[in-house]
């Protein structure tokens, strides 16, 4: 019996209406699609000062703590973060320094990332990637990356995106049903 | 000077395997189909009808003013255009005969959009190379536009044309045998256009509707810094639509036949892709490039691309992906009686002006 796959997104985003999360969401509709998932993100720039306050893991509050945690049992991660200053976010690195050295080992990651231009397109293999391979987990080979020309608000309108988050999905798509499949007999596991 | 807005229909002839039966349309039904379209087109008012130029089996159009010339036996009114012809991998002498002649039989009709063309299969057909794309294009642009100007040309040749000096080049035109650029969005066609006073025909297929601003802005910027009087500047569009009885019925209709299409043109490593629907869906919002939904959404759309380029003219893909026939007429006679009358009625006195 096996269980719907966590994917957790990380939000990098400070924005409410946010177009990193417009193309993160793109990701997670087409993978609820494919795939029996439930779907939690963490938006790292409302996790307070329980958050912003902590050097170490060991002073983060509860809430926090459980947020943290949530990620590192994610099935699948989605790292999200719009470009600031030439990389990812500075509170999205935070919450990754407090995230475990090991939690995300061979972890399926996709990464996301929006910027204000196509030039800030390498992100994705300049900065995340190095980030994840730090942590040795298995990201996926295609990044996705969309401009704010691309939207409309947070609605992607490159036809282009759609098609490359198909074709990024569909690599990874058979180890994600084996994942999938392989899980639920073990401890934690809830209900399809 | 205003330009009276156009609005026309264009078809690139695709023939896709039906998508319930299978079943792929003869190259002679297609043509058919073709030319039903444009008489019907001509019928219900549109102003104009192109067809664009393509050189394989999945395609019916290799020879554009030859179907044109069967349209203009039965049409009055409707301007007959190539949309577009792909000028790198063509004879620029023969192209004016053909359009020329297509002229003549169409009492002045008859128009050529030049374009340096998406699919390159006419190149290696010709006996062109395709690395000399860019050079081919505008050498032979160049001599169209000489031969167009007088004959005589004076036209000493370049590297990829032949002097023309003393050629005598016949028939000559009816009318002045207008030639749009061609452009997929790309700065340079956009200069080109400008540079050389031509009118500008815009290809938009997917993406958010504005997405060409700058491009068509430096456009209108070529066009007076050529000294070329800016009112004769023009901006026509031409995108992907589908004219239906309610929105959500006008995508239903067009979605799984332009997603055929985008897959057996889209290629990404060598495969064909699909485009999801929420991907179409994007597309046909407020913002979107598609113009597609009922009578009054598609009005509202061309507006917003009349406010986007200043265009004067709009041409509607309406069957990509090879939609069944009955419906492809329903659309066009949709377009005529419904958008043409309201368009022409709101843009009659703002024609013309840039964005």
């Amino acid at each position: 019996m096996s269980r719907p796959l966590r994917v957790v997104v990380v939000n990098g985003s400070p924005n409410e209406r946010s177009r990193t999360m417009g193309l993160a969401g793109l990701v997670t509709s087409r993978l609820e699609e494919l795939l029996p998932v439930e779907v939690h993100r963490i938006d790292v720039y409302r996790l307070g000062h329980g958050f912003t306050d902590a050097v170490l893991r060991e002073e983060v509050s509860p809430e926090v703590e459980q947020r943290i945690r949530l990620a590192e049992g994610a099935d699948v991660l989605v790292a999200a973060t719009p470009v600031f200053r030439a990389s990812y976010a500075g509170m999205f690195k935070h919450f990754f320094d407090l995230v475990d050295q090991y939690a995300l080992a061979n972890k399926p990651v996709i990464l996301v990332a929006t910027g204000g231009s196509d030039r800030h397109a390498l992100v994705i293999e300049h900065a995340l990637r190095p980030l994840f391979a730090f942590f040795q987990a298995a990201t996926a080979p295609v990044g996705f990356y969309a401009n704010a020309g691309d939207f409309d608000g947070t609605l992607v309108l490159n036809g282009e995106v759609y098609s490359r988050v198909e074709m990024g999905l569909n690599d990874i798509v058979a180890q994600l049903k084996a994942l999938s499949d392989g899980l639920g007999d073990g401890a934690g596991a809830t209900a399809a | 000077m205003s330009h009276p807005f156009e609005i026309g229909i264009i078809t690139f002839g695709e023939i896709s395997p039906d998508l319930t039966t299978g079943r792929r349309t003869s190259p002679r039904e297609r043509m058919a189909e073709i030319v039903e379209q444009a008489v019907l087109a001509d019928e219900v008012g549109l102003d104009v009808f192109a067809v664009g130029e393509h050189h394989r089996s999945d395609f019916v159009a290799s020879a554009p003013p030859v179907i044109l010339a069967a349209v203009a036996a039965r049409t009055r009114r409707i301007r007959l255009s190539s949309g577009v012809t792909v000028l790198g991998s063509e004879d620029p002498v023969r192209v004016f005969q053909n359009f020329a002649t297509l002229d003549l039989l169409s009492d002045g009709r008859a128009e050529i959009i030049a374009g340096r063309g998406s699919f390159t299969e006419s190149f290696p057909l010709f006996g062109y190379d395709v690395a000399d794309y860019a050079d081919l294009y505008r050498e032979k642009l160049d001599a169209l536009l000489a031969i167009r100007r007088e004959n005589p040309a004076t036209w000493h040749g370049s590297p990829h044309t032949r002097d023309l000096s003393g050629l005598d080049i016949a028939p000559r035109p009816v009318g002045a045998l207008p030639i749009w650029i061609g452009s997929g969005g790309t700065a340079a066609s956009s200069v080109r256009a400008g540079s050389l006073g031509l009118p500008l025909a815009l290809g938009l297929l997917l993406g958010p509707l504005r997405q060409f601003a700058d491009r068509v802005e430096k456009y209108y910027e070529s066009f007076e810094s050529a000294g070329h009087p800016a009112e004769e500047a023009r901006v026509g569009i031409t995108a992907h639509g589908y004219v239906g009885a309610t929105s959500q019925g006008a995508r239903d209709t067009m979605y799984p036949y332009f997603a055929v299409g985008m897959r057996e043109n889209n290629h990404q490593r060598g495969a064909g892709f699909a485009l999801p629907r929420r991907a179409f869906d994007a597309q046909a919002t407020p913002n979107g490039a598609l113009l597609v939904g009922s009578a009054q959404e598609v009005v509202d759309k061309l507006m917003a691309y009349h406010e986007a380029y200043g265009a004067t003219r709009a041409l509607l893909q309406l069957g990509y992906g090879h939609l069944p026939q009955r419906e492809h007429l329903t659309a066009i006679e949709r377009l005529g009686t419904e958008v043409a009358p309201v368009l022409r009625r709101e843009l009659s006195s703002t024609a013309g002006s840039p964005a």
